[in-house]
């Protein structure tokens, strides 16, 4: 998922630059405050982790590789701007030691893998874990959903930069001057190994190390969420609420409707995905279900989104992740009316944590 | 008697609220003195360690150093956490942990550097460490570079640097070859007459007589059970048998 | 908390006999490849060494090495925007042949820099240029047809193969500036480097332990590794068992490394860190550091000015 110098225009780069700073600088702002001095060597080692875990490349078919990030681990147990300062300390080293992505593409690594990633994922688990107790298998597989969505969330961002190079910078006979794929091309390549590996590896990792703390150093989990509850018997009050159930879902389903959206247009073949010999791509296995995505899409919404460019393929992505935004919004909407006792209930959340005080080194009871 | 370096009174300590470390130890430390803590593997002589040098704060009994209670808001205070981070120094058994700058000479002046020495200052004294730790070649290497014995004289040079009045070494001779252990106890000698007060947590009871006043034994209960002069303390080789610190076939019991 | 003692137990007996191996056919098995574990571990271990070895290079006493490395951090930065900005080839190309000069004045062996560069490339834009040399990615004029489809000629189009060579020489040069700057900066003066220029001071500090901890946990990995092809029959193992494996170790690795973190702030505590890391160098600029700038400055306006005449 390193982009290397030499395939982003440095225009590109200049606009990355340029939105990354103030998000460093409110990382930095936001650890100060929260995470403190006594974390920063905790810090260092979630950029030395995020280091190894990103050597650790899966192979895949088609001949490249793909590798896990640990962004999401870091954000689930740091916080998501502790996350960020951490992984693009990891591509920092990377770049300017072992050439793995760019020095001008810093900024633009930085912000798919140190922003996107650990904030999808964060936010994802947030929602799938509710306040579910701190030791409860449902804090790992929320994370492991999460960590799987911010990595793809972070390959598609990557795909889009690469893809919209061709479009943007060439020279007047239409020589592309970076990277040559169109977003067309971009976005399988980078999706099909991370939808299929990469994002389970990250998955397997963030749901491996929560285990080992959940067994092992449970104060480590409490950093980042000082007042959840800690064993399941604490939270036992409360059901799983379908609204946040549905909203993840729905979550999820905008995540990757663009995929589905864009994967099998145009150079593979304009609007009509029948007469593609996806084969000849090794690309058989996906647009089956990619396929109904489009086909849905394409007829209920967008009729044949336009002339096939890929602009028009964003726009209406971004207008069917809108469309699911409404949605969500309207039954979340809906749901609160007809049950009412959430507000309630949230309230009992917030009371949870008054049994449970913030655990600080050296307080508690001898064992 | 004079008013002691340290003094702790019933602490008690457990990881992670569950792993007991320390249970009800008590301790006095008179300025001058060099007490060593014995005990078997897991006692709890790391942990107190860490207490003395407010590293960690046990769940509950007192501790105070220069007259003074040590506790977590006040070494929060720059005017405290200076003054007592300059005068209590403390050698790590993992130098590992100790040695984390990017080359030895930062290394060393980091201690001196983060208590507001000026520069150049710093530097000569730096220089003086290396010459007296012998380690002239090692400053530009990076200290990860290093083998554990060239780690454990550099995480000591970088103690020393600071010239403080309390020196805490957690196993000091661990990792070392047998001249430079012979080094080390030389060099724990010249500390000692010139007057620091010296704790130190140690397995080599063959050295004991040379290095310490006093012993402390720690109980496997992670509970003191012997406070005496060493000579009298190494004499009584049930006691020792008692807490594992020696085998039915060692050495010392044979004299 | 009990305490086993160590010598209350004897020894089973299992452990006093004299056995064979586990396995008697052991050395008569077939040599497997290793997987992809064992290969990113050796690849690890190498790049680790690498890094280590770099502060020889950085000693010697070449060009580089005589620059101030704030210097040399900001004109990188400038020449690696030159290099993006670049459209002719012939120009790039010549860019990179003076990153190879550069290396000469440096003291670099030549051989190593252009190994050390070329390492990168193959893996990520090679395979990633590839398909766009042909008909099927970039249209255009088919130089070299392969085969047809509909009729058309398919291959090799003279705008794919310019588009990729356009790439593959601006990634080369632009790590060639990257290695040459790392190659030739000892870790710490370019760590005080990135301090001058603007990056805050937590920032730098987790850098600098980040790079500590990075050694320290690859030696972890590389142990818990060994240890566990000690204990498997025949040694390598499928790449599904290794993808388990790296997922097993995660957690472990972390709790070992997280318990070093605490103790290693515990060592910063105990001598006076309290959140503001304070350094002992000190930079001054010279005058090869002002000619330095003046060149980088010249080369780069000239470049760009020429590449406005060839380019298009
Ligand atoms: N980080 C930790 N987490 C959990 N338990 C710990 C931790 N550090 C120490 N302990 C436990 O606390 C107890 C005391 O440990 P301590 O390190 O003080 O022993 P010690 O006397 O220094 O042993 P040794 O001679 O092996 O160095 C041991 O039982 C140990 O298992
Ligand atoms: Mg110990």
């Amino acid at each position: 998922m390193h982009i290397p110098d030499g395939y982003l225009s440095p225009q590109t780069s200049a606009v990355f630059t340029v939105s990354m700073l103030p998000l460093w600088w409110q990382s930095a702002r936001q650890v100060r405050k929260v995470v403190k001095s006594r974390y920063v060597p905790l810090l260092a080692l979630g950029a030395a982790f995020s280091f190894v875990i990103m050597m650790f490349n899966v192979p895949i078919p088609d001949g490249t590789t793909a590798h896990a990030v640990g962004g999401a681990l870091i954000a689930i147990l740091l916080g998501p701007w502790a996350a960020g300062i951490a992984v693009s300390i990891a591509l920092l080293i990377q770049a300017l030691f072992f050439g793995d992505g760019g020095v001008l593409a810093f900024p633009v690594n930085a912000f798919n893998m140190a922003v996107l990633l650990p904030f999808v994922a964060y936010g994802v688990y947030r929602l799938l874990a509710g306040n579910a107790a701190l030791t409860s298998p449902r804090r790992v597989w929320s994370a492991a959903v999460g960590a799987y969505a911010g990595l793809n969330a972070a390959a598609l961002a990557t795909a889009i930069e690469f893809g919209v190079q061709p479009d943007l910078f060439h020279k007047a006979d239409g020589t592309p001057l970076y990277s040559p794929f169109h977003l067309s091309q971009s976005i399988p390549a980078m999706m099909l190994p991370h939808l299929l590996i990469a994002g389970l590896v990250e998955a397997a990792v963030t749901a491996g190390v929560l285990t080992y703390l959940q067994r092992a150093n449970v104060p480590v989990l409490r950093i980042n969420a000082p007042n959840v509850a800690l064993t399941p018997a604490e939270v036992a009050r409360r059901p799983v609420s379908p609204v946040r159930v549905g909203m993840v879902t729905l979550g999820i389903l905008a995540l990757i409707s663009p995929l589905g959206l864009l994967a099998p247009g145009g150079a593979f073949g304009e609007d009509a995905p029948e007469d593609l010999d996806l084969a000849r791509y090794h690309l058989s296995a996906v647009p089956t279900g990619l396929q109904k995505y489009t086909d849905f899409w394409g007829n209920a919404l967008l009729p044949g989104y336009g002339d096939g460019s890929p602009w028009q393929y964003v726009v209406s992505a971004i207008i069917g992740m809108a469309a699911i935004a409404v949605v969500a919004g309207a039954l979340v909407w809906l749901l609160r009316r007809v049950r009412g006792g959430e507000a309630g209930a949230a309230d009992i959340d917030g009371g949870s944590g008054v049994d449970t005080p913030p655990v600080k080194e050296g307080s508690g009871s001898p064992a | 008697m004079t008013e002691p370096v340290l003094a702790c009174s019933d602490l008690r300590y457990a990881y992670l609220e569950r792993f007991a470390a320390l249970d009800g130890v008590s301790l006095s430390v008179a300025p001058g003195e060099t007490v060593a803590l014995l005990g078997a593997n897991g006692c709890g002589k790391s942990t107190l360690l860490k207490v003395l040098d407010g590293l960690i704060f046990p769940d509950s009994g007192e501790f105070h150093a220069f007259g003074e209670q040590v506790l977590e808001d006040k070494l929060e205070d720059e005017q405290f956490n200076k003054g007592f981070r300059g005068r209590v120094g403390f050698v790590f058994q993992n130098s590992d942990a100790q040695v984390f700058s990017p080359t030895v000479r930062e290394e060393i002046a980091f201690g001196c550097l983060q208590l507001g020495l000026d520069r150049a200052t710093t530097a000569d004294r730096v220089d003086d460490v290396v010459s007296m730790l012998d380690i002239g070649e090692l400053v530009d290497r990076a200290p990860y570079q290093l083998s554990g014995g060239q780690k454990k004289r550099v995480a000591i040079a970088s103690v020393l640097v600071m010239n403080p009045e309390v020196l805490l070494f957690d196993e000091p001779t661990a990792a070392l070859d047998p001249r430079t252990q012979f080094w080390l106890i030389e060099l724990l000698h010249q500390l000692r007459t010139a007057g620091k007060t010296i704790v130190l947590a140690s397995h080599d009871l063959d050295t004991l007589p040379e290095l310490a006043d006093r012993c402390l034994v720690f109980s496997e209960e992670h509970r003191v059970v012997a406070d005496a002069p060493t000579g009298e303390l190494l004499a009584d080789h049930d006691l020792l048998l008692r807490v594992n610190l020696v085998h039915e076939r060692s050495q010392l019991l044979r004299r | 908390m009990t305490t086993s003692t160590a010598q209350s137990q004897p020894a089973p007996a299992w452990l006093l006999q004299r056995e064979v191996a586990l396995c008697p056919c052991g050395c008569i098995g077939k040599r497997r490849k290793g997987s992809y574990v064992a290969k990113t571990l050796s690849g690890a271990s190498g790049v680790l060494r690498q890094a280590m070895s770099s502060d020889d290079i950085a000693a010697q006493p070449g060009l580089l090495q005589r620059l101030d490395p704030r210097i040399k951090l900001v004109s990188l930065l400038g020449l690696l925007v030159t290099v993006a900005l670049l459209r002719s080839l012939p120009l790039l190309a010549g860019a990179y042949v003076v990153t190879l000069v550069l290396a000469a004045a440096s003291k670099l062996s030549v051989t190593f820099f252009i190994k050390r560069v070329w390492l990168f490339i193959p893996i990520f834009t090679g395979i990633v240029v590839l398909p766009a040399t042909l008909s099927i990615i970039t249209p255009g004029h088919v130089v070299l047809p392969l085969w047809t489809w509909h009729g058309q000629p398919q291959g090799f189009t003279e705008q794919g193969l310019h588009s990729a060579g356009l790439i593959i020489t601006r990634v080369a040069t632009s790590i060639s500036l990257v290695v040459l700057l790392t190659l030739t900066t000892p870790w710490v003066r370019l760590l005080a480097a990135l301090r001058s220029i603007g990056v805050p001071r937590m920032f730098v500090l987790i850098i600098g332990m980040a790079y500590r901890y990075l050694f320290l946990l690859l030696d972890t990995v590389d142990d818990m590794y060994t240890a566990r092809k000690a204990r498997t029959l025949g040694g390598g193992g499928d790449s599904a068992a290794g993808r388990r494996f790296v997922a097993a170790s995660a957690g472990t690795l972390f709790g070992k490394a997280h318990q070093l973190s605490e103790e290693v702030h515990q060592a910063m505590l105990a001598r006076g860190y309290t959140g503001d890391a304070r350094s002992l160098q000190v930079f001054r600029l010279r005058r090869i550091d002002v000619v330095w700038t003046i060149c980088a400055a010249a080369g780069a306006v000239a470049l760009l000015l020429a590449d406005r005449g060839l380019g298009g």
